[in-house]
C-alpha cells in the first residue's frame, strides 16, 4: 500500500515536472529563509545562556532618578564599594565576583603586540561562568595578582601556540604577567561586557588603579555580578540589596537592583526602572517573519495540490470504487506531501549551507549550525511535520471527500464554490504579507535615510579619532606640534570620551537665576582642550572656543543650546556655573550635537576645559592632501612618539555608522526576506496560472479556432489572479500603515509614511504578478490550437 | 441474490427536481447476467450505482442475499463494497500512474490480501486475460480494448460475488467489443452474477434477461431465450 502511494506521488511528480519543481523550489527557499531567521533568533536568544549557572546569575542595575521623580535611566553598572558588602549580608549569594567592563589595552609578546580587549575581575568570576580551560586550571588561575588568563585566539596571535603556561606577557607596555590558563574562545553571542580577550585578576586592577582598590560609592564604572542559590527567592533577595543599601548609605540617591544577567541581552530596555522589552521584539518580528515565509510557501503548495484536484479526484473516485477508505486516501496524501517536504528540507539545509556564511558576513555575527545537537534535529523534524501536516491537510481532506461517482461520471463540478473560494483567499493572503513586508522595508529604509540625514551637528568628513594612550598623554603638545607642522592635519583636539559616545552624567550643577532648590535634569559633561568645536566641526553659536591666549581657561566652560534652555540662559557667555562646588566661567554657547543615538534628542551638555586627563583625540585632516598621505604622516608621527602601541585610527563617519548598526541589521533583513516572500509568493502564482492554463489548453484551442485573439486569451488568464493581487493591496496597505507607524512611533526622531508608499508598494506588486502572470498567458495564449485540440 | 424493492432516487438542484428512480423493484438471482437497457436519462446508470452501493437512493429497500444494505454507514459500505463487488467503466477508469499490474494489484491491496498471494492471483489473472506482455505497460500505452481487459482483471481478481459493468463496449469498437462481452460470459458461466448497463442490443444479447427503464420505471423484463436454453 505505501509503495504503491509513494510510487503514484512519484510519477505523479514526475509528470508534471514544472509545478512539482516550482513546489518543491518554493518550499525549499520557504523553508531555508525560515531556518535562516532561526538560526538567526536563536543566536539572539542563547545570548549569554552559556554556562550552565547563567538562569541565577544576576547582575547589579544602577537607576538614575530623573527630575519627575521617576527612573531616569537603568544601567548595568555598580560602585566597588558594594559587591564586599552583599557577599559579606546575604546568604543566598553563592559567588560574586566585582569586575570592571572591558577595555582595549595593549598586550604583547616582544615585538608581538596587540590591542585586545582585556577585563579585571575578583578570582570567583571563574565560578560564574563555566569558561574551558585548554591550559591551566580554575582553582590556580587567578592566584597570582600579576598573572593573566587569556582566550585560544589570543594565545594563537601572540604566541601561535596554546602551550603557553608560565609564559610572560607584558600589559600596557608597564607590566608582565604570567599566562596562568588558556581557556577557549568565548561564544560569539555573549555580552559585550564579558567577551574578553584575557582577564587579568582583580588584585592587579587595586596596583595599577587606584580607584578600584578604594571602596566608594561614587563611581559607577564597574560591575557586579553573583551567582544566587537555585532556591533563592529573588524578591527577598532585592529586599535584602535595598537594605544593604540604606543602612550603608545615608543618601540612597541611586538605589541598585538587581536583574538575571541572560535576560540582559534581550530585555535591556528599561523604563522607570522596570524592564520593558527590548530586542526581543525584534525577535518576536523575526519568528513572525520565518514562519510567514514558511506559511506563504505552504500555501503555494496547497495551491497546487487542490489546483491539481481535478486530475487526482479520477484517481480517488477509482480508489473509492474499489475498496479505499477515507482514512487511507487521507494517508497517502499526506504521505505525498511529507515526501515532498522532506525533499524541499534536504535542499533547505543546502541552501543554508551555502548562504550561512553570507549571512553572517551580511549581519557582522557568527552563527553556526548545530548538526549534532538533538534539538536542532528534534526542530528540524518538527518543522517537516508540520509543513508536511499543514501543506498536505487541504488536499488531503479536500480530495479524499470526493464522492466516486461524482469523480467518476463527470468531471469534477466546478471543483466546489468552497475550493475556489479557499485558493482565492490563500493567494489573497500570500499577497497581504508580500505587500506588508514591501512596505515595512520601504518605511524601515526611508527611516534609515532620515536617521542618517539627520544633521550631526558635527562634520564627520575627514575627521579622524584615536586613542590617547601610552606615551600620548604626556607628549600629547609635542604630538600636536608635529602633527600640525606635518600639514597633514588642520587641527586637533583632546577630549575626556568619544565624540560618538558620552559617558558622563551627572546632577551637581548650579546657576545664577537658578529658581528650584537643587537641580534636576541629567548633564552630560565633557573634558576637552582646545579647539574642541573647531576641531570637531561644532557650531558655535556665541561666544569662543577654549584658547591658549587665556590663562583663565582652566575654568573655562562650554556650554550646549539645551544646557543654556535648561538653565534659561538667554545670554549665557560671561555666567558662573557652579558644578561639583567649582566655579566655571561660561565662554562659549554651541549648538547641540548627535551622540549615543541619533534617533534621540541628547541630554543637555558642557565642555570643561581640560589639559590632561583626556583619553581621545580626533583630528581635522587637511583636505588639500589624499587621505591616504595624511593617515601615513598621522600614523608615522603617532608610531614615533609612541612606539609601544599599534596605532589606531578610527574615521569619526564609520564610528557614527555604527550607531545605526541595530537598525542597518534590520534593514538587510527586512530587505533580504521581504525579496524572498515575494519572489516565493510569485513563483506560486506561476505555478497557478501555470496549470491553469494547462487545464485550460482545449478550451484555448476551441476560443482560438473560433478568432479569439492573444490578448482577449490573456485577458481571460491573467484577470481572475489580477484581480486578487488588487483585494490583497486593499487590505494590506491600511494594515502596514498602522503597523509601520506604530513602529515609527518609537524613535524620538522618524520620518513619516509619505503617501507614495502605498501606490509604489502596491503598483510594484502589480507589476511583478503581471509579469509572472503574462508570461505563463502569453506562452499558452500563443499556442498551436491544433495542438491542443488533437488530444481528447 | 439481489431483491430490490420500491427503490426511489430523486435529485435535487435549485431549480428542478429530477426522479431518475421511481419505485423499482428487481430481483436478481445468484449466476444471472442481466442487462439493463433503456435511453438517456432513464435512471439506468443510477440504479447501478446504486446496486453498487456508490450512491444513496432516498428510500426502499435493497438487500444483497439477506442483508439489507441501504441502512450500512459509509464504511460499512466501502467494506461491503471491496469485498463482494467488482467494478467495470465505461471509460476504464484505471491510474494513470499505476502500471497494468499494479492497477490490478490494487483491489487486493485495499482487501489486506498478502502480497505473495497476491502476486499469484494476479498473475494468474493476467494470464487469463491475456494480456502477460502489458503487464509493466502503463494505461496510456495500451489500446481501448486492452485497457478494458486490465480494467476487467481488476473487478475481477478479488473474484466478487456481483460484477457491475456500465456501458463496458461503450468506448470500443466492434470487435473488442465483443471480445469483452466474450470475457463476461465465461465469468457468468464460472457463476459470477453480473448486472450490465447497455445501449447496445447486440451486448444485451450476451446476458440471460433484459430489463427495460424509462423514466424510473422497469416497464419490460424479456428473459433471453437463446442463452437461457444454453445455461440449461
Amino acid at each position: 500500500m505505501f509503495k504503491l502511494n509513494i510510487k503514484i506521488a512519484l510519477r505523479n511528480l514526475w509528470k508534471n515536472k514544472t509545478s512539482s519543481f516550482i513546489n518543491v523550489i518554493g518550499l525549499a527557499i520557504g523553508l531555508a529563509a525560515c531556518l535562516m531567521l532561526l538560526v538567526y533568533v536563536s543566536y539572539e536568544w542563547n545570548f549569554d545562556k552559556h554556562g550552565k549557572n547563567s538562569a541565577n546569575l544576576y547582575t547589579v542595575m544602577t537607576n538614575i532618578p530623573g527630575d519627575d521623580g521617576k527612573i531616569f535611566k537603568t544601567f548595568e553598572g555598580s560602585t566597588t564599594a558594594l559587591g564586599p558588602l552583599l557577599k559579606a549580608e546575604i546568604p543566598e549569594i553563592k559567588h560574586l565576583a566585582r569586575m570592571n567592563y572591558l577595555k582595549k589595552g595593549l598586550i604583547a609578546v616582544g615585538e608581538n603586540s596587540f590591542k585586545k580587549l582585556g577585563k579585571f575581575a575578583e578570582p570567583e568570576i571563574l565560578k560564574l561562568f563555566d569558561y574551558e580551560f585548554i591550559e591551566g586550571n580554575a582553582a590556580t588561575a587567578m592566584q597570582n595578582p600579576k598573572s593573566i588568563i587569556i582566550t585560544k585566539s589570543t594565545a594563537d596571535a601572540l604566541f601561535g601556540s596554546t602551550n603557553v603556561l608560565n609564559r610572560v606577557v607584558r600589559y600596557q607596555d608597564m607590566e608582565d604577567l604570567t599566562v596562568s590558563a588558556v581557556i577557549k574562545d568565548l561564544p560569539d553571542n555573549t555580552s559585550a561586557t564579558l567577551k574578553f580577550d584575557y582577564l587579568m585578576p582583580w588584585a592587579f586592577y587595586e596596583m595599577v588603579d587606584a580607584d578600584a582598590k578604594s571602596l566608594n560609592w561614587g563611581n559607577f564604572s564597574y560591575v557586579t555580578m553573583f551567582l544566587l542559590d537555585s532556591q533563592a527567592d529573588i524578591v527577598k533577595v532585592s529586599e535584602k540589596v535595598d537594605k544593604v543599601v540604606k543602612t550603608h548609605l545615608n543618601q540612597a540617591t541611586q538605589p541598585y537592583s538587581i536583574y538575571q544577567f541572560n535576560k540582559l541581552h534581550l530585555y535591556g530596555k528599561f523604563e522607570n526602572g522596570v524592564s520593558v522589552g527590548g530586542d526581543i521584539e525584534q525577535i518576536y518580528l523575526f519568528v513572525g517573519l520565518a514562519f510567514g515565509i514558511l506559511m506563504i510557501a505552504c500555501i503555494n503548495f496547497m495551491n497546487m495540490a487542490t489546483a491539481k484536484s481535478e486530475k487526482r479526484a479520477k484517481e480517488v473516485g477509482i480508489k473509492k470504487t474499489i475498496g479505499a477508505n477515507r482514512i487511507s486516501l487521507i494517508t497517502q496524501f499526506l504521505t505525498e506531501s511529507m515526501v515532498l517536504t522532506l525533499a524541499a528540507v534536504v535542499l533547505a539545509i543546502a541552501m543554508l549551507e551555502i548562504f550561512l556564511p553570507t549571512f553572517n558576513q551580511l549581519l557582522g555575527i557568527k552563527m553556526d549550525i548545530f548538526y549534532f545537537s538533538a534539538s536542532s534535529w528534534a526542530g528540524i523534524l518538527g518543522i517537516v511535520l508540520a509543513t508536511g501536516l499543514i501543506a498536505g491537510s487541504y488536499p488531503a481532506f479536500y480530495l479524499s471527500s470526493f464522492s466516486p461517482i461524482q469523480t467518476l461520471r463527470k468531471k469534477i463540478q466546478g471543483k466546489g464554490y468552497f475550493s475556489i473560494s479557499l485558493r482565492q483567499v490563500l493567494v489573497v493572503g500570500q499577497f497581504c504579507f508580500a505587500i506588508l513586508l514591501i512596505i515595512s522595508t520601504l518605511v524601515i529604509y526611508r527611516q534609515l535615510q532620515y536617521v542618517k540625514n539627520r544633521p550631526l551637528g558635527v562634520n564627520i568628513n575627514a575627521l579622524i579619532e584615536i586613542p590617547q594612550e601610552g606615551a600620548l598623554k604626556d607628549r600629547y603638545e609635542l604630538y600636536k606640534e608635529k602633527l600640525l607642522r606635518s600639514g597633514a592635519i588642520t587641527s586637533i583636539n583632546n577630549t575626556s570620551t568619544k565624540l560618538s559616545h558620552h559617558n558622563s552624567n551627572f546632577l551637581d550643577i548650579r546657576w545664577d537665576g537658578m529658581t528650584q532648590e537643587r537641580n534636576l535634569t541629567i548633564f552630560n559633561q565633557v573634558r576637552a582642550g582646545y579647539d574642541f568645536t573647531k576641531t570637531n566641526g561644532i557650531k558655535l553659536i556665541s561666544g569662543r572656543d577654549f584658547s591658549k591666549q587665556f590663562a583663565s581657561d582652566t575654568s573655562a566652560i562650554l556650554i550646549s543650546a539645551s544646557a543654556a534652555k535648561v538653565m534659561n540662559l538667554k545670554n549665557p557667555i560671561g555666567e558662573t556655573i557652579t558644578i561639583h562646588e567649582e566655579k566655571y566661567n561660561v565662554v562659549g554657547l554651541f549648538d547641540d550635537y548627535v551622540w549615543d543615538t541619533p534617533y534621540k534628542s541628547n541630554s543637555p551638555m558642557v565642555v570643561m576645559f581640560a589639559d590632561k586627563y583626556t583619553s581621545f583625540i580626533t583630528m581635522r585632516l587637511n583636505t588639500a592632501n589624499s587621505i591616504q598621505q595624511n593617515i601615513e604622516a598621522v600614523s608615522k608621527i603617532t608610531k614615533e612618539l609612541n612606539p609601544a602601541y599599534p596605532v589606531e585610527i578610527s574615521f569619526v563617519d564609520d564610528v557614527y555608522a555604527e550607531l545605526l548598526q541595530k537598525e542597518k541589521t534590520l534593514g538587510i533583513l527586512s530587505n533580504l526576506f521581504g525579496g524572498l516572500a515575494i519572489f516565493v509568493s510569485c513563483l506560486g502564482l506561476f505555478g497557478l496560472v501555470a496549470y491553469s492554463a494547462e487545464q485550460r489548453t482545449k478550451e484555448f484551442g476551441v476560443r482560438k479556432v473560433l478568432g479569439a485573439s492573444v490578448a482577449n486569451l490573456m485577458q481571460l488568464l491573467s484577470v481572475s489572479f489580477i484581480k486578487m493581487i488588487v483585494v490583497a493591496i486593499v487590505i494590506a496597505t491600511p494594515l502596514s500603515y498602522y503597523a509601520m507607524g506604530k513602529w515609527l512611533a518609537k524613535f524620538e526622531y522618524h520620518t513619516e509614511i509619505s503617501w507614495w508608499i502605498i501606490p509604489v508598494a502596491g503598483f510594484a506588486t502589480l507589476t511583478m504578478a503581471l509579469i509572472t502572470v503574462s508570461f505563463q498567458a502569453y506562452k499558452s495564449a500563443k499556442a498551436n490550437p491544433v495542438d491542443a485540440l488533437k488530444y481528447e | 441474490m439481489i431483491k430490490i424493492e420500491n427503490l426511489e432516487k430523486v435529485y435535487k438542484t435549485e431549480e428542478i427536481e429530477t426522479t431518475a428512480l421511481n419505485g423499482i423493484n428487481l430481483h436478481v438471482k445468484e449466476g444471472e447476467f442481466v442487462s439493463i437497457m433503456g435511453p438517456s436519462g432513464c435512471g439506468k446508470s443510477t440504479l447501478l450505482n446504486v446496486m453498487g452501493l456508490l450512491d444513496k437512493p432516498e428510500s426502499g429497500s435493497y438487500k444483497f442475499v439477506d442483508t439489507e444494505l441501504l441502512t450500512l454507514n459509509d464504511r460499512e459500505r466501502s467494506n461491503f463494497r471491496k469485498r463482494n463487488m467488482g467494478f467495470v467503466f465505461q471509460n476504464f477508469n484505471l491510474i494513470d500512474e499505476l502500471t497494468v499490474f499494479e492497477n490490478i494489484e490494487l483491489p487486493l491491496i485495499y482487501n489486506k490480501v498478502p502480497a505473495t498471494e497476491r502476486k499469484k492471483l494476479v498473475n494468474e489473472i493476467i494470464g487469463r486475460m491475456n494480456i502477460v506482455n502489458r503487464s509493466g505497460h502503463f494505461p496510456q500505452q495500451l489500446s481501448g480494448g486492452q485497457q478494458q481487459r486490465v480494467a476487467v482483471a481488476r473487478a475481477l481478481v478479488t473474484k466478487p460475488k456481483l460484477v457491475l459493468a456500465d456501458e463496458p463496449t461503450g468506448n470500443l469498437d466492434s470487435t473488442h467489443g465483443n471480445e469483452v462481452m466474450e470475457l463476461l460470459c465465461e465469468l457468468n458461466e464460472t457463476g459470477t452474477t453480473i448486472v450490465m448497463v447497455t445501449h447496445s442490443s447486440h451486448d444485451a444479447s450476451f446476458s440471460n434477461r433484459i430489463i427495460n427503464l424509462k423514466d424510473g420505471h422497469v416497464i419490460s423484463e424479456k428473459i433471453n431465450k437463446g442463452r437461457t436454453e444454453e445455461l440449461i
